[in-house]
């Protein structure tokens, strides 16, 4: 990832908060202060359990809600401040691919009329609608005959294939993927993995590339970034992630994740975490990590740890570096 | 060792608007005392379906079952009346179910739905149940287990739903414990949890464990023995090492190949299976993983491969095997190394 360092952020993330209201006075902080950024032509991964607000990031970023402290920057550009033609705009070179393909696609839409919806409404008729949406079929798998059948007629992969051409057709340059093949079974998740990646190549697309599936991020992503209940707690290259993890957090849950290599089973070293993740209505003091951290020390219940650049490029929130 | 469960050439069958659907397509297996037996494949493959037929849940009709039988003990289940089948559920055989939201009852307490299934089998008093029923909760790891007792599921966290569900299959130790997806719907700090649990107490207590996934990665660490089914059917089936060290159907190889692996260097592309599964309104004629296979030959589309022994325990339904595809097997297997 040389390359992308001198280059200046596609998008960047400073201190963003979104607190939902529960009713009861009492506030939900899904996501509590985060900052990153995005290089052109890069995949960011964002992992973390569920209910650690990674999709609440996603969404927050385009937009789908509104941010309720902070700044995310799209070129430049302060993403929720943005009105009339510039939102417009922002709509097109931004776009998202939904983890659910049943129920993200209108059941009673055509094909054709889901992937042409967005060239519709931005006014790209160029050249002619139809034309479009076969050739975006074809960039995605499918075929010209798929553009006058139904949602419900199609497979997972299939439905998550339309899912990618829907935002290809404004011709974005950002994607965000939230937990994209989650819902689909094993073969067909290396299908929809490879042609993202071919994709992002022939475009050169930026992901933000949202899942729970440690090993199928770590092929995928560039960059990986650790959330735990609404917080980033570490940020690395995506090898120096695997191979060298110092959050607490970060060790375990990699060394949780099943490897399909029965002759290791006996070799590693297993961290299993206690209990639960706590309710991010009411989180613990300092380091909301601490009730579950092997190490916790005392200075973790009353001081919330850091954003620190560790090593080159390796950010972690953890006083065992300080 | 001795079988406890041998499922012999099990066809299950919906007969829906559109047509009969055959779900299982002659399944066997055999499942070993104390032992776990993974059965893995794709959604659609009818691993469920074939656990569902040995509680002898599936409802009849649309469901029927056309052929073969499932000993437990020597007894035929298939064969059994409900009457008698309500002896083996929950007493012999019991099942957990991925979803522990759908499949707990939100009206009851977690603690009557675990007594529920001692009362009835164990014929014990309401105070002993409890007791006992308080203990399985403590010996699942749930903490404060008395007052959990009382409370509804929605009280629960995903994976304490997971533990309470493996409680109530507990609670009468039975001999064979179905897990259908039991870590799927959970998180993979959590299903390390249950996972162990399910490893401790299947050494404390010798329940033999059938274990329906997709993952293989759960598979290579939980299991003993592994199914491979695809479009209703057995493929492949051996020990573990047999199938991750030498998988011989092209199927389990595509199963591993779609996943990265841990060193996947991120220029080389993932090689997936291409296309779907077969519709089963109407399976194919010859082998139904044929459409999809890189190494079809002409007569998998004719004629369906029979599940045969490969070495001892280690069984395949391809036509590779046949002594007259050994050369073109072979180059099929260097083909896949090299990929």
């Amino acid at each position: 990832m040389s390359a992308t360092e001198k280059k200046e952020p596609i998008l960047s993330v400073k201190n963003v908060k979104k607190h939902f209201d529960v009713g009861g006075k009492k506030i939900l902080k899904a996501v509590d202060g985060i900052s990153f950024d995005i290089y052109p032509g890069e995949t960011l991964g964002l992992v973390g359990e569920s209910g650690c607000g990674k999709s609440t990031v996603g969404r927050t970023l385009i937009r789908l809600y509104n941010a309720t402290s902070g700044e995310v920057s799209f070129k430049g550009k302060n993403v929720h401040q943005l009105k009339g033609k510039e939102l417009k705009q922002l709509n097109r070179s931004m776009q998202m691919i939904f983890q659910d393909p049943y129920a993200s696609l209108n059941p009673r839409m055509k094909v054709m009329d889901i992937i042409a919806e967005g060239i519709d409404i931005h006014g790209l008729n160029g050249k002619k609608r139809e034309d479009r949406v076969i050739e975006l079929l074809e960039t995605v798998g499918l075929n010209k005959s798929h553009a006058s059948r139904f949602p419900h007629e199609f497979s997972g992969g299939q439905r998550q294939r339309i899912g990618i051409a829907r935002a290809l057709a404004v011709e974005p340059d950002f994607i965000i993927a939230d937990e994209p093949i989650s819902a689909l079974d094993v073969s067909v998740q290396a299908q929809v993995v490879n042609l993202m990646k071919k994709l992002q190549r022939e475009r050169g697309l930026t992901y933000l590339f949202i899942a729970h599936d440690l090993s199928m991020v770590k092929y995928i992503s560039d960059r990986v970034g650790v959330m735990y209940l609404g917080n980033l707690v570490e940020l690395a290259d995506s090898d120096e992630m695997y191979d060298n993890p110092l959050h607490p957090y970060t060790q375990a849950l990699l060394s949780a994740v099943p490897i399909a290599d029965p002759s290791l089973k006996n070799e590693r070293e297993r961290v299993i975490l206690k209990g639960d993740v706590p309710s991010p209505i009411d989180p613990p003091s300092g380091c909301k990590f601490r009730t579950r951290c092997p190490q916790a020390m005392d200075i973790c219940a009353s001081t919330i740890p850091e954003w620190k650049e560790i090593k080159e490029k390796h950010f972690v929130a953890c006083h065992l570096y300080n | 060792m001795s079988k406890i469960l041998d499922v012999r050439d099990l066809h299950v069958s919906f007969h829906t608007y559109s047509g009969e659907v055959k779900a299982v397509r002659g399944v066997s297996f055999d499942v070993e005392k104390g032992q776990t037996l993974a059965i893995v494949g794709e959604s659609g493959c009818g691993k469920s379906v074939t656990s569902q037929a040995i509680m002898k849940l599936i409802l009849t009709p649309p469901g029927e079952y056309k052929h073969g039988e499932v000993l437990y003990n020597g007894k035929d289940l298939v064969k059994m009346s409900e009457k008698e089948m309500e002896q083996v559920r929950g007493k012999e055989i019991a099942m957990i179910f991925q979803d522990p939201m759908t499949s707990l009852n939100p009206t009851m307490t977690v603690g009557k739905q675990i007594v529920e299934g001692i009362i009835k089998h164990q014929k014990l008093s309401k105070a002993e149940a409890k007791e006992k029923a308080i203990e399985m909760l403590k010996l699942v790891g749930i903490p404060s287990p008395e007052s959990r007792f009382t409370q509804y599921p929605h009280q629960f966290s995903g994976g304490m739903r997971q533990r309470a569900m493996i409680a109530i299959a507990l609670s009468c130790n039975p001999n064979v414990l179905i897990a259908d997806e039991p870590t799927t719907a959970l998180d993979v700090t959590i299903q390390a949890q249950i996972m162990d649990l399910m490893k401790d107490l299947q050494a404390r207590l010798g329940t033999s464990i059938i274990l329906i996934t997709h993952d293989l990665g759960v598979v290579a660490e939980a299991a003993d023995r592994v199914v491979v089914m695809y479009a209703g059917k057995v493929v492949e089936s051996g020990t573990i090492d047999e199938i991750f060290a030498e998988p011989r159907h092209p199927y389990t190889w595509g199963l591993m190949n779609s996943m990265p692996k841990l060193n996947q260097d991120r220029a080389e592309e993932l090689s997936p299976i291409p296309g779907a599964p077969p519709d089963l309104l109407a399976p194919p004629k010859g082998c139904a993983f044929a459409a999809r296979c890189k190494y079809a030959m002409k007569i998998c589309q004719e004629v369906d491969p029979e599940l045969t022994e490969h070495s001892k325990g280690h069984r395949v339904a391809c036509w590779l095997e046949h002594p007259m595809a050994e050369a073109y097997r072979r180059e099929a297997v260097e083909g896949r190394q090299s990929v």
